[in-house]
């Protein structure tokens, strides 16, 4: 009697906030670098967070940090999974793998050899960047964008591609967080299912002390 | 609440899952037939309930109704919550598979504890009594809880009395909530059903 009662104010208040409030993030490429966010389900994004990079084996690789939008960036130099892992504190932790043969494909890129290159012929400050790694700083200067960019406006500078890199960039942003939000989202199946899944266990759990009650 | 993978120290999470499968273990012998539907119910109850979280700072807040599940339920409330964490861990991604044990026990544990505590002052006194011991018993469940999470937090590293006392204060308003919600459902159900607490519970151990 009880129990259907609480069980019914939970629904009842189940429309209010329902956020669950989990820490998310993910990394992708983005021509010669990896491009990850770091945030919260509810869509507060982690702010200046130390993100700390490991390859498998738990060696540390490098670090670097989010900006204000939980955004951060890092240029790998090895072709092996990449494990990032920030800790927000209060029992908070976002870790989250990029596989190596991503990794592989980003070095492996023509965007990236293309930054390598033009970073050696025209911008010393990214030759430096790509070669030195100091610090990998968060605003990493843009590599020009990928290949097929190129192929499509071959009229255009390098500054023109990436100018349109970092337009396309910025448009996907909020598009890649909706969907991170929506993967997110609890909807009324799974928590029907797994209502579900307890009455049949118990159902189960039922049955086996009703036998055993009648063998006895 | 849930603490997520990977916030915690192995020996923390080894030595949670250790306790916890101790407690099931305990709870399952304890799980007679006519406590088996109301074990059903209550995890289905937490299962749900802990889907609405609230933000507070950095930390979330969700009812757990751990107190309830262990005043009816007794050591039972560990197979039973066990069961609601495990699906939500599964299904929601809330907590984690590795760090279940250690969510396992400072969400059952109170509810024990409380149990213990609270379950005279329920089986004897009028419903008006039986619900002030309910609220007590519900609130005190969600502190214990809280209290759990710092230790575990502060265990793994973390500073104890900063880690605990935001995990209790976010908790505060969840004490008020879930006292008053366990005191109305338990002033109910001593109304409309006052074998709950007796006859339920089997045997006086």
């Amino acid at each position: 009697m009880i129990r259907p009662l609480a069980l019914m104010l939970a629904l009842a208040m189940a429309p209010l906030p329902a956020l669950a409030h989990k820490v998310v993030g993910g990394a992708y490429a983005d021509g010669a670098l990896i491009e990850g966010e770091i945030g919260f389900s509810n869509g507060d994004m982690a702010a200046d967070a130390l993100v700390e990079v490991f390859d498998p084996a738990g060696t540390r690789l490098g670090g670097t940090r989010t900006d204000g939008d939980g955004i951060f960036t890092y240029r790998p130099t090895a072709a092996v999974a990449h494990v990032f892992r920030a800790d927000l504190g209060a029992g908070h932790v976002a870790e989250f793998t990029m596989s190596a043969e991503e990794v592989a494909a980003i070095l492996d890129s023509p965007a990236a050899r293309a930054a390598a290159e033009t970073g050696q012929a025209a911008a010393p400050t990214e030759a430096d960047g790509a070669a030195g790694m100091a610090g990998n700083p968060s605003t990493f200067p843009l590599g020009p964008g990928p290949a097929a960019t190129a192929a499509a406006a071959p009229g255009l500078s390098d500054a023109d591609k990436a100018a349109i890199a970092k337009i396309v960039r910025d448009e996907m942003r909020p598009l890649r967080r909706e969907i991170a939000a929506y993967r997110e989202q609890n909807d009324l199946q799974s928590i029907l299912g797994g209502i579900g899944y307890i009455a049949g266990l118990f159902g189960f759990g039922f049955y086996i002390a009703a036998r055993r009650r009648l063998k006895a | 609440m849930h603490i997520v993978d990977g916030a915690l120290a192995a020996p923390v999470v080894i030595g949670g899952a250790v306790l916890a499968a101790g407690g099931v273990a305990r709870g399952l012998r304890d799980l007679t037939l006519e406590k088996t539907p109301a074990a059903g119910i209550l995890s289905a109850s937490f299962f749900v309930a802990s889907l609405i979280h609230v933000p507070i700072g950095p930390s979330s807040v969700h009812l757990i109704l751990n107190g309830l599940a262990g005043l009816v339920l007794g050591w039972a409330a560990f197979p039973a919550l066990f069961v609601g964490l495990l699906l939500q861990a599964v299904f929601f991604g809330f907590g984690g598979l590795t760090v279940l044990g250690v969510n396992t026990l400072n969400i059952a544990l109170p509810a024990v504890i409380v149990h213990y505590l609270c379950r005279r002052g329920l089986a004897r006194g009028t419903p008006r009594i039986a619900a002030l011991w309910a609220g007590m018993g519900g609130a005190l469940a969600i502190a214990l809880t809280a209290l759990c999470v710092g230790l575990a937090l502060a265990l793994s590293g973390e500073a104890f009395l900063p880690a605990a006392r935001l995990v209790f204060l976010a908790h505060i308003p969840v004490m008020a909530v879930e006292g008053l919600l366990t005191a109305a459902a338990v002033y109910l159900a001593a109304q409309v059903k006052p074998d709950l607490f007796t006859t339920v519970q089997g045997p006086q151990r």
